[in-house]
């Protein structure tokens, strides 16, 4: 098992025919993703890297049965392309792009709220089960199908984390980035859930950074449950000054900030076991196995 | 992306938001005039247009600015040319500035207003709920993060839709929670729902008014403006990134932007290059565990062009408070032999004068580690975060 992509799951690329979805995609199908088309409005009818290209989601879906979409859209096309995906009623939707306004997102929220649709990101490396499906940018050589579950708020830490556990001789269940904006859609607490109901992962890995509530509020959740699996956590940040433009300024004010010693504290009295230095979690992944 | 007051205040105004009679000024004289127009008798203000909070409470590094701070109430036209020759030019440092403060280069001027009473005003985005959030706080003199850290129970959130104004409740709730007399109700309503569509209309990050005045007939007076725009929606707002004012930002940071990389500079000795803002962070602890602090981290990630590498490599390389480079790169889409290439060409044009340490790891990191050592140049190469920090302290420690 896994959590929100396995082999089973068909994934429809939006925005496929672009130079970077291309690349990725021809890379995630060489992986073994079940990629089933795509979706580029105006060039419905055609074949891309062999798949069958669509005017629509809902039509993409229809044909193909489709779940899930991995969108490769520019930030300012990332709201409609999320709404079709909403509206056609998909599963899951993984938004690589960077840069997406935050009023697009709070809208998107909005959206998405009430649904079936779950959002990963954006600015997101997107998710990988090892050995099953690669929707989004990640380094696939790195990654070994395995019992350590990663989800990380930061992208490129998400692959620091992979060496760990390859270090600790582990290899991953599933491995996702929340995303490095302001504003995101499935966080950590809907992810530690998932985690906790897969019979594959037997431990977490959690990095969470400066900026915002997320780790607090995963902590809290974790907290509340009564059967726990471990969870090694880090939080990059320590060096930063509180305050400084890295952050939102408005965190400070809505209190919807604390400091990064605050969140180790919080994850550890949740019961986390903690680590200041990152390359330490391999060690504590080794005891724990 | 932030503006000055003078700008927020036009924007507010065009909302029905009151704001004190006044004008923007680039020379003392320009300042004496404008004081005219604004108010006849005086007193006035006279403010240093930079952009950063705390202003009052400023100082300038020149004696001849005079001991006083940004912000002046001054009685008469006299004082205005006065004060304003000794402010202008000069460098105002506040809380928020840094050490080396900011020049200022503009003034504004406006009718000193007669106010009862203060409170402060601001919209945010609460990011764990995805929510826009009204803030309103009865203030004195304090400063409103000082209140949010200490007492967070006098600040009112409320949390209002992306649609539409505010509700008539939410109104009486701020009303109540201020304790404001009956006959400032219209003037609160227009002020709240003015900030609200100031910021959905023009994809705000933040608005804040701080502080709103209370008048004796209790209509409401925006003292201040700040509005900070979102970046990744300027594209739908060229009026106000023509706003931009490249004097606020240093050299490199404009460099830098010019490539579309982040770069964030702080008080250490290290610059680093990484791709990935979490792993700047990381990097960052990892390094002030081993004793160093940063200097400087550029954000490569996106990167793609060889030039454009070399051209980043290159801002770190010649800023005159890096004594010692760490580039830690995880390659995924962006390949690790482009940043050696990169490295290879900013070191021949600018030279490497200082301990660099590089780790590499993912897409073509072999291809990268070849391409370094072809070079010749005195790159120490790294396994691992921790082994790379550790190096480096290592190889300053030498040069001291």
């Amino acid at each position: 098992m896994s959590i929100f992509v396995d082999k089973n799951t068909k994934v429809l690329c939006q925005g496929i025919t672009g130079t970077q979805a291309t690349f990725h995609i021809r890379r995630s199908l060489d992986y073994g993703t079940q990629v089933v088309g795509g979706v580029t409005p105006g060039k419905g009818g055609s074949l891309h890297l062999g798949l069958p290209v669509f005017n629509t989601v809902k039509e993409a879906k229809k044909e193909t049965g489709a779940n899930a979409s991995v969108m490769y859209v520019p930030a300012p096309y990332v709201k409609s392309a999320v709404k079709e995906a909403v509206e056609a009623e998909l599963d899951l939707v993984v938004c690589i792009a960077d840069g997406v306004p935050i009023k697009d997102m709070l809208e998107i929220n909005n959206m998405l709220s009430g649904t079936k649709t779950k959002l990963i990101g954006p600015n997101t490396p997107g998710i990988i089960t090892p050995g099953e499906a690669r929707l989004g940018i990640f380094p696939e050589n790195i990654h070994t199908s395995g019992n350590v579950g990663i989800v990380s708020r930061s992208s490129t830490l998400t692959y620091e984390a992979v060496i760990e556990t390859r270090e600790a001789g582990q290899g991953q269940s599933t491995v996702l980035g929340l995303g490095d904006d302001m504003l995101i859609g499935v966080d950590f607490v809907e992810t530690l859930k998932r985690f906790h109901e897969d019979d594959q992962t037997k431990v977490i890995v959690l990095l969470g950074r400066l900026g915002g509530t997320f780790e607090e509020v995963g902590a809290q959740y974790y907290k509340s449950l009564s059967h726990k699996k471990p969870v090694i956590g880090f939080v990059a940040g320590n060096a930063i000054p509180f305050g400084h433009k890295m952050g939102y300024a408005g965190d400070v004010i809505t209190k919807g900030s604390i400091s990064t010693q605050d969140k180790k504290d919080i994850m550890e009295d949740a019961g986390m076991i903690v680590v200041d230095n990152i390359n330490d979690i391999s060690t504590e992944l080794a005891k724990l196995v | 992306m932030n503006i000055h007051e003078y700008q927020a205040k036009k924007i507010i105004q065009q909302y029905g938001i009151r704001i004190p009679k006044g004008g923007v000024a680039y020379t003392p004289n320009e300042a004496k005039r404008t004081a005219a127009k604004a108010s006849r008798s005086g007193p006035w203000m006279l403010k240093a247009q930079i952009q950063s909070g705390a202003r009052q409470k400023g100082y300038f590094l020149e004696k001849s600015a005079g001991p006083r701070g940004g912000i002046r109430v001054l009685k008469s036209r006299r004082d205005i040319l006065r004060n304003a020759e000794q402010m202008l030019g000069s460098t105002l440092v506040t809380v928020q500035t840094g050490p080396q403060g900011k020049t200022v280069g503009r003034l504004y001027v406006e009718e000193y207003c007669k106010i009862e009473r203060i409170f402060y005003a601001g919209i945010a985005i609460d990011r764990v709920h995805s929510a826009l959030v009204l803030l309103v706080a009865a203030i004195k003199n304090e400063d409103i993060t000082n209140i949010a850290f200490n007492t967070p129970e006098k600040i009112l959130k409320i949390n209002l839709d992306l649609e539409g104004d505010t509700k008539p409740e939410q109104v009486r709730e701020v009303m109540d929670f201020l304790r404001l007399p009956p006959k400032s109700a219209r003037s609160l309503e227009t002020f709240i729902n003015g900030m609200h569509r100031v910021f959905v209309d023009y994809d705000a990050s933040m608005v804040e008014i701080n502080p709103v005045g209370v008048m004796k007939n209790g209509e409401l007076i925006a003292l201040d403006a700040k509005i900070s725009f979102d970046d990744n929606a300027l594209f739908r707002h060229r009026d106000i990134e023509a706003l931009k004012d490249d004097y606020e930002a240093s050299e490199r940071e404009l460099q830098a932007s010019k490539y579309k990389f982040n770069y964030s500079e702080f008080g250490g000795s290290v610059g680093c290059i990484v791709n990935g803002d979490g792993l700047a962070l990381a990097v960052m602890d990892m390094l002030r565990a081993k004793g160093l602090d940063t200097a400087c981290f550029l954000n490569v990630k996106g990167g793609v062009d060889k030039d454009k590498i070399a051209s980043g490599i290159k801002i770190i390389m010649t800023n005159p408070r890096v004594e010692g480079i760490l580039i830690d790169i995880l390659g995924g889409f962006l390949r690790c032999n482009l940043i050696a290439d990169g490295i290879i060409a900013a070191a021949s044009e600018v030279g490497l004068n200082v301990p660099l340490v590089v780790r590499f790891e993912g897409t073509n990191k072999e291809e990268a580690k070849e391409i370094l050592a072809k070079s010749k140049l005195p790159i120490i190469l790294a396994d691992s975060m921790e082994d790379a920090a550790t190096k480096l302290a290592a190889a300053m420690e030498e040069t001291d």
